[in-house]
């Protein structure tokens, strides 16, 4: 009975370790409609499975494991982000396209995540988490041709306390979400590859 | 002696909510302001990416202040107004001062919204609370016969926040407010460890919102 008992505290102590040490977080926050002019074209978007549901898994010596799942909140963020840039938008399957899956669209824009990141504050020294979302942004024309490829960094960072460290690094990815997309909001409309493909796509109209 | 107890432990309660805070608070008036009831404003940590910016805790707390008590005046909360006005008051996109503003208000939608939404002002706080030194010495020791804690540990903060008002229907800089509050905080040690925390960013706050409402709603140029 009493190497049962012993046995069970060990169980317990071992199972408490391990849930203390590992992060799961869902990351979750607002989507706001973006306050842009859309360009008068009409797009297919292309998000892979893995945009979809982006998981950033990783075992950091001392502070344990850490799973972070923004997959979700970026992937309603960037529908919600296209749907205001473009005047009209279309899910369409893997670049490259047939012709015949091209027809009706002035261009394809396939937007991915190339690498996630954060610093805890046992790591910068400093006091707050901080996320950064490295994305890759890919425009191709009507003819399936690469118009233009940009790579954008996200960033965001929240203050940290005692008892809220999963949250603040759940809010700091939220801001490097909205960071990343503000500035493909503002500076893709704005680039001259841009502008000349909707000249273009327009029939020469500026 | 029961009487005597009971003010000895209010005593004792008033000391640590309290501590000692001395707070000083500055404006500046560049345009005439004035609230209708309808109006609203917003309370903006302004963002940095280095290591010091202005607390969330502290424009959560001049939020709850300003938007309460006496004279009370209609808030549109940060988050809000930033949902509502993506992408152009992010960290790195939001306008650094009038010019910036006025250029923003050049862009399809966005003065149709900052109107729907009834925003006149929006007040841009920057600023922190930083420990400025601290001193003395604390020891606990605990043992089989007993234990306890000897001697006085203490430290200083300074807090030092300023507000810069931005009037969205004429398009100006209608002013700025500063707060500035320092305090001692001491941890005595009487065999049980008493605090004495002195609170500046809560006095800076406290002083910064009523100052605030006064700048708003006083119809002075």
């Amino acid at each position: 009975m009493r190497g049962v008992n012993l046995k069970s505290l060990v169980g317990v102590s071992v199972l408490l370790v391990l849930v203390s040490c590992g992060h799961n977080i869902e990351v979750e926050g607002t989507i706001p409609t973006p306050r842009i002019a859309a360009l008068p074209v009409n797009v297919g978007i292309y998000y892979s499975e893995e945009f979809r549901s982006f998981e950033h898994e990783e075992v950091i010596e001392d502070i344990g494991s850490w799973k972070i799942s923004l997959g979700e909140q970026n992937f309603v963020f960037f529908q919600r982000l296209m749907d205001s840039m473009f005047e009209e938008t279309q899910d369409v399957p893997e670049p490259p396209l047939r012709p015949e899956q091209l027809v009706g669209l002035d261009g394809v824009v396939v937007p991915e995540i190339v690498k996630y990141g954060f610093l805890t504050p046992s790591i910068s020294g400093l006091n707050f988490y901080s996320a950064s979302i490295h994305y890759r942004v890919t425009l191709f024309d009507s003819e399936g041709e690469k118009v233009h490829e940009w790579t954008i960094v996200g960033y965001g960072k929240s203050e940290t306390g005692l008892f809220n460290r999963d949250s603040a690094l759940k809010e700091a990815t939220v801001m490097a979400i909205r960071d990343g997309g503000a500035r493909i909001a503002i500076d893709i409309p704005r680039a001259a590859d841009v502008l000349s493909w909707v000249a273009d796509a327009r029939g020469g109209a500026s | 002696m029961n009487l005597t107890v009971r003010m000895l432990a209010a005593l004792c309660v008033i000391a640590i909510l309290s501590g000692c805070v001395s707070s000083r608070i500055e404006q500046s008036r560049t345009a005439r302001t004035g609230m209708s009831s309808e109006d609203a404003l917003v309370i903006l940590g302004r963002a940095s990416y280095n290591d010091r910016e202005t607390e969330a805790s502290f424009t959560e707390c001049l939020n709850e202040a300003v938007g309460e008590g006496r004279d009370p005046l209609r808030l549109v909360s940060e988050i809000e107004f930033k949902d509502l006005m993506y992408p152009w008051f992010e960290p790195r996109t939001a306008p650094a001062n009038v010019d910036e503003l006025v250029k923003l208000f050049a862009q399809p939608g966005v003065r149709d919204q900052i109107e729907a939404s009834q925003v006149r002002y929006i007040a841009w706080i920057n600023g922190d609370t930083i420990t400025t030194g601290k001193g003395g010495s604390l020891a606990c020791t605990l043992s089989t016969v007993g234990g306890g804690c000897f001697g006085v540990s203490f430290w200083e903060q300074d807090a030092s926040y300023e507000a810069s008002i931005w009037d969205l229907e004429n398009m100006t800089s209608a002013g700025a407010i500063s707060a500035d509050a320092t305090g001692t905080s001491y941890l005595a040690g009487v065999i049980l460890p008493i605090p004495l925390v002195a609170r500046p960013g809560n006095a800076a706050c406290k002083a910064l919102a009523t100052q605030l409402k006064e700048f708003l709603l006083t119809e002075e140029s």
